[in-house]
């Protein structure tokens, strides 16, 4: 024993301590490795595919499928089963789904300890989990031919080309994604608004803010007339440009692309500098408000919520509808309504964007699904006609009845409940919340699927919604120096904007804009439009656009 | 003679007045921003959304308390919450007591190499991946122990206590020794007893840590129903900001703001830790008069 104190002496420290951590390191990756194993599934005794019915219908599987479903959104309502949307679902298909959320840093863990869960869905369609799809999700086309052909009936075949990897297969499908035949349908609204108080419109003798000078004598105006009040309002900067940056580009139909189709750096477009020169000159008549730079997302809303901004250009009304609608109903007659707002100073239309092909979030079936066949019947029974009526509508006759012109309306004693009673709304029924594959096509088909409060912005926005898919994912590939560069222009950008709306003479405006000029330059941007004409390219391939 | 002491007295009353005022006033300091965030709490979201700073509240409310309440299984994560602690305090202190006791001694074979072992620790973590494949392959995923069983060990808190049990002086133990008092005799009769304000240092940090942690939660555990009171007001929070997010039809008169509820979370969250001090504080204050008599 005493020997052995020895050997453990100073000497030997070194070489013990190595030993453990060459362990401890071989131990970690050892475990590590894949253990994605595909499942393969037998039909027989459960149903033969038939192209023509959805294989919900005809699995007669008589045991319930238990499921995992991974939300890579700590907000997710991980109920099932208790609401009348959810229970449906879970009747209908035989399943029993348990939700599991969290964030990107769970979304590591289950990657790394090799237990992913059945289903999967995430957020950022430009994520390296995405690009990297076929290594541990089960392809969309083939689980379709395999166990459920009727998915290609009811998939926006636009969707799935977008989604293809470079292997020619589709592992994802998103949620709001519009294809060009959702825009040319007119179905789909308007979400961009410049929007005023209606009292105060009213107040003004309904003034132009159409032309720069027009903009900036009714800013002050409204300053001198209504002193509690911030004349202009836009959407929080926080780590983007708020509503200043691409929204008002848009309203002001700044062009997408150069005229031979390459990358147009939309942020130096004249015209538009002409609209920030002009912020910079409402700034400094004190119409702009100091807090609007630092206010986050929520205090924001709840200034939109109290009806403190005379005007706003608003980016994201249904996501506003509640504060809005609060204001509304608080103060009848001063509600904020779309008006032209500001125009080109050169002719061109409002080119508004949508949520484009890409939508927001993306549903995949993992290799280690325990029944595949189960998890593709609840893709395609979701986004039927039936799926995509009952998470936003409920269950007719329960819920809603259908007008014989195929419009849908909640029944009475539903609508009240939306109306007096949210909390209870929301956890009985939940309708319009479970929407992996919800889609704007078929909100248009209730008057009820949107607030009041911005109806009127959405009527307005008719016609002046343009699909901007081949601007689309086009940033450079995570990891690359250009990519690099590219969060460094951003971040450059986003305080370059606000130094020029705050700047305190012309003189400023133009170093400060001359400042950025210089830092695209030292950050490799001509490598960064290369690679996005490139993306853009190919973008149009997909699309099939010239 | 006689005006010199007043001369003194005066002098002191002057210190102890100035002392009294910069006490009060960094008293204020502290209070002011605490109280704010009380009163808010109960203040309607109306109130709260026009802003500027509140002294009284100006729309009296409870509807910040409901929202937070309104969860059923608040009670429960509640209970989680209050027994990972009280678990986790306790095993805690005293399995970094044994350790601490154990390496204060300076006879102890391979003492050097145990103490460098627990200094790299104090460096060097294996990272979060490895650890979650540990806990993983330990079969701790979605368990109770998971709270309890990776916290045992920390070893800023045993070197703490190891100093503690070396001022412990040696005759203490020796004389025990002779009256026959085995290892655990010692420890748990003399050492423990003799350390209580250390104890009572490292159950108030650690105490305070499993209180408020909720990373635990956030990987290691997907069931519910083992979701602590922090990680679910976590959920609670982010509902409440991304309400509107999820755009429900009709209108969503809501009476609570994101802010009013989680400034109501401060206060449930806070209130039950800071009721601990008052209890823990003799501890520390016997710990100073242990202090003074030693020679």
């Amino acid at each position: 024993m005493i020997k052995m104190t020895k050997v453990l002496g100073k000497k030997t420290l070194k070489p013990v301590l190595l030993l453990m951590a060459a362990m401890l390191v071989a131990a970690g990756c050892s475990s590590g490795g894949g253990s994605t194993k595909e499942v393969e599934v037998s039909l027989e005794g459960r149903y033969t595919v038939d192209p023509e019915t959805p294989a919900w219908q005809l699995d007669k599987k008589s045991e319930t499928t238990d499921l995992t479903w991974y939300v890579n959104a700590d907000w997710w309502n991980t109920d099932f089963g208790k609401d009348v949307v959810t229970k449906k679902i879970k009747e209908d298909l035989n399943i029993n789904i348990k939700f599991i959320t969290g964030d990107d840093t769970k979304l590591n863990t289950f990657f790394a300890g090799g237990d992913m869960p059945d289903l999967l869905t995430i957020f950022d369609s430009n994520s390296p989990v995405v690009q990297k799809a076929a290594t541990w999700a089960l392809p969309l086309n083939e689980l379709a031919e395999k166990y459920d052909p009727y998915f290609n009936k009811v998939a926006a075949a636009d969707t799935l080309n977008w989604f293809q990897l470079k292997d020619g297969k589709t592992y994802g499908y998103p949620n709001y994604s519009n294809t060009q035949a959702d825009y040319d349908s007119g179905n789909i609204p308007a979400k961009t608004a410049f929007v005023i108080r209606k009292d105060v419109y009213e107040a003004l003798g309904s003034p132009d803010f159409g032309t720069p000078e027009a903009f900036q004598k009714t800013m002050n105006e409204i300053k001198s007339k209504f002193p509690d009040m911030i004349p202009f309002g836009f959407n929080a900067i926080g780590e983007g440009t708020g509503s200043l940056g691409d929204a008002l580009q848009d309203f002001i139909g700044v062009p997408l692309e150069t005229e031979d189709g390459k990358f147009y750096n939309r942020n130096l477009d004249e015209d538009y500098l002409t609209w920030l020169r002009t912020l910079n000159a409402v700034y400094r008549d004190g119409a702009i408000s100091d807090d609007s730079f630092a206010d986050d997302g929520t205090g924001f809303e709840e200034k939109v919520k109290s009806g403190k901004y005379a005007t706003m250009l608003l980016d994201g009304t249904p996501q506003q509808g509640g504060n809005l609608q609060i204001f509304m109903s608080a103060n009848p007659g001063k509600e904020y309504m779309a008006i032209d707002g500001p125009q080109s100073t050169v002719g061109h239309q409002p080119t508004l964007n949508q949520s484009g092909i890409t939508g927001w979030m993306i549903n995949y079936i993992t290799k280690n699904c325990k029944d595949p066949a189960k998890a593709i019947q609840i893709f395609t029974y979701l986004l039927s006609e039936e799926g995509q009526k009952l998470m936003n509508y409920g269950v007719e006759g329960v819920t809603y009845k259908s007008n014989p012109d195929g419009t849908v309306e909640l029944l009475p004693e539903v609508k009240d409940l939306q109306l007096n009673n949210a909390d209870k709304f929301k956890k009985d029924y939940r309708m319009g919340e479970f929407m992996f594959f919800g889609h704007d096509r078929h909100k248009a088909l209730s008057k009820d699927a949107f607030p009041e409060s911005i109806k009127q912005m959405q009527e307005w926005g008719k016609g002046k919604l343009k699909p901007h898919f081949i601007l689309e994912n086009i940033n450079p590939d995570q990891g690359t120096p250009e990519a690099r560069g590219q969060t460094a222009i951003n971040t450059n950008w986003n305080t370059t904007l606000v130094s020029m709306i705050r700047a305190k003479d012309e003189a400023t405006f133009d170093s400060v804009l001359a400042e950025h000029k210089a830092f695209l330059d030292k950050n490799n941007w001509s490598k960064i439009v290369e690679v996005r004409s490139e993306k853009m390219k190919a973008n149009k391939e997909k699309l099939g656009i010239k | 003679m006689n005006r010199k002491v007043i001369r003194e007295d005066l002098d002191s009353r002057i210190f102890d007045a100035v002392n009294k005022v910069l006490l009060v006033c960094f008293m204020v300091i502290i209070l002011v921003p605490l109280w704010n965030v009380i009163i808010s709490s109960l203040s309607s979201g109306r109130a709260l959304a026009e802003g500027g700073f509140i002294f009284w509240s100006k729309e009296f409310s409870l509807e910040n308390y409901r929202a937070v309440f309104n969860d059923s299984t608040i009670g429960q994560s509640f209970v989680v919450s209050v027994a990972k602690t009280f678990i986790g305090v306790i095993t805690h202190v005293f399995f970094c007591a044994m350790i601490g006791y154990g390496l204060s001694k300076r006879y102890i074979r391979g003492r050097k190499l145990y103490v460098a072992m627990g200094v790299i620790t104090m460096f060097f973590s294996g990272g979060m991946i490895p650890t979650y494949l540990l806990i993983k392959s330990l079969g701790l995923l979605n368990s109770f122990w998971v709270y309890i069983i990776p916290a045992l060990f920390s070893y800023y808190d045993v070197v703490i206590l190891m100093n503690f049990f070396r001022n412990v002086p040696d005759s203490l133990e020796e004389s025990a020794k002779i009256d026959g008092a085995g290892d655990w005799h010692i420890f748990l009769k003399i050492f423990i007893p003799l350390s209580m304000p250390a104890m009572a240092t490292i159950a108030l940090f650690n105490g305070v840590g499993q209180w408020n942690d909720f990373m635990t939660t956030k990987l290691y555990i997907t069931d519910q129903a083992l979701y602590p009171l922090q990680m679910k007001l976590y959920e609670i929070i982010v509902q409440s900001q991304t309400q509107s997010m999820q755009n429900i039809g009709g209108s969503v008169v809501i009476e609570t703001t994101t802010k009013g509820v989680q400034l109501a979370t401060i206060v449930i969250t806070t209130l039950p830790i800071v009721a601990m001090y008052p209890i823990l504080q003799r501890y520390f204050i016997s710990g100073m008069m242990l202090g003074a008599v030693k020679e």
